[in-house]
């Protein structure tokens, strides 16, 4: 039977659609009935748990990382958010102003110590507890955290715009960062103008091949729906039919088949 | 008992017999004399401790000439002065050079392993993965603890913490 993966979602810059990305391809695992656990690493940004609407929760995960709590006592089972037989569970960070300065301050023997529980997910959720896929939405750039989480992963989709400095900065980290770690990696070009047309999206898959030097995961249209949704949906869930769901169904099906390479 | 050296450094030890066929063979031996010997243990347990101190001690001397073999082939330069509990993060994974990150990496999602082991998911031989993870010894990134005739390699997240 083959193990489950560590799927990390991480961008240069902020604001390039990780969190969508993350919480959307999450719950399209969960659909197709898979077990799986959704991670807010963007500990100085935390927003899963407004966009998941909880009201509240006993620990989190800066706990478990902190070395106070088990994950048992973290994950809050989500599966009747979403349809089908799947398994949603989501590991939530602490939003309040005071956790979000702790975990601005720790030092690098801390970050060892949170890289090791991170590592250590693999036996206690992939191994012990059968998960199919964990998620970790992460925070962009190169904080120790996300840094920590793409060290644990087993692919990463980065999430990019056209933004030129966002280009630059993709470029820049793949080659300085990635490349090092020999990660497994996959492109996702969000907010990209004209995306339909089929010329658009061949230019697309040879510029990313060109100036990145990975596969493309995926190609996102700057979809106006996801706009003024503000946050409030999740639309895999909420809108099979959309074309947005559908490009997701893609991307899930490209990571599961390991077409990424 | 056959010792062969594969280069100038380094010295390998194999025991070709099991020991209780060497015994057999001393048994044999005695019976000849008419003398009463043991079958278990001709000689008792001592040359079978010495033996096993002798494998050991060349085990080591091995593990040390795999060490110096590297820092003749890559330079001191990627050892640096020799480190006390260096924290084993992410910052130092990128720092290193690639021979040793890949070791390192490995060895970090391991948890606990012996260059064999770690040889197995680098793909590249067991005496290179042994010199590597006994020069993130000397480095102070790893941990080294022999049980019995395997030597464990680990990352010790709680001293370094």
């Amino acid at each position: 039977m083959e193990m489950g993966k560590i799927i990390a979602v991480h961008s240069y810059k902020g604001g390039t659609g990780k969190t969508l990305l993350s919480v959307n391809l999450a719950t399209t695992f969960a659909r197709q009935g898979k077990k799986v656990c959704l991670f807010d690493l963007d500990f100085r940004a935390p927003s899963l748990f407004a966009i998941l609407n909880m009201p509240k929760a006993d620990c989190w995960l800066n706990d478990y990382l902190n070395g106070t709590v088990d994950i048992g006592k973290v994950l809050i089972d989500m599966s009747s958010k979403v349809p089908g037989n799947g398994k949603f569970f989501v590991g939530f960070a602490n939003p309040a102003t005071e956790a979000i300065r702790d975990m601005s301050a720790k030092d690098r023997k801390w970050e060892m110590h949170a890289l090791g529980r991170l590592l250590s997910l693999r036996n206690s959720l992939l191994n012990e507890k059968g998960f199919d896929y964990i998620v970790f939405d992460t925070s962009p750039g190169l904080q120790y955290s996300s840094i920590n989480a793409i060290v644990t992963a087993d692919f990463v989709a980065v999430a990019t715009t056209g933004d030129r400095s966002d280009v630059d900065g993709t470029r820049r980290m793949l080659r300085e960062l990635y490349n090092l770690f020999e990660k497994k990696t996959g492109l996702v070009i969000n907010k990209v103008l004209d995306a339909t047309a089929l010329s658009k999206r061949q230019e697309m898959d040879k510029k990313v091949r060109e100036v990145y030097q990975v596969p493309m995961l995926g190609l996102v249209p700057c979809f106006c729906d996801i706009l003024r949704a503000e946050g409030g949906l999740i639309f895999v869930r909420d809108k099979p039919d959309h074309p947005f769901t559908k490009i997701l169904d893609e991307m899930a099906k490209k990571i599961e088949k390991n077409e990424i390479c | 008992m056959r010792l062969s050296f594969k280069n100038n450094y380094q010295c390998v030890v194999r025991l070709n017999k099991p020991i209780s066929r060497m015994s057999t063979v001393h048994t044999q031996n005695n019976s000849t004399r008419g003398t009463h010997v043991n079958k278990e243990e001709p000689f008792g347990k001592k040359p079978l401790n010495v033996l096993e101190k002798i494998r050991d001690n060349l085990e080591r001397l091995n593990d040390k000439m795999e060490v110096m073999i590297e820092l003749q082939k890559h330079g001191r330069k990627d050892l640096g002065a020799p480190l006390t509990d260096a924290p084993l993060d992410v910052m130092t994974l990128l720092s290193m050079p690639d021979h040793l990150r890949k070791t390192a990496m490995t060895i970090c999602r391991c948890g606990r392993a012996t260059a064999e082991e770690i040889s197995v998911q680098t793909t590249r031989a067991r005496a290179v993965e042994s010199a590597y993870l006994n020069q993130l010894v000397i480095m102070g990134y790893l941990k080294k603890e022999r049980k019995g005739r395997k030597a464990y390699f680990y990352a010790d997240r709680e001293t370094q913490g």
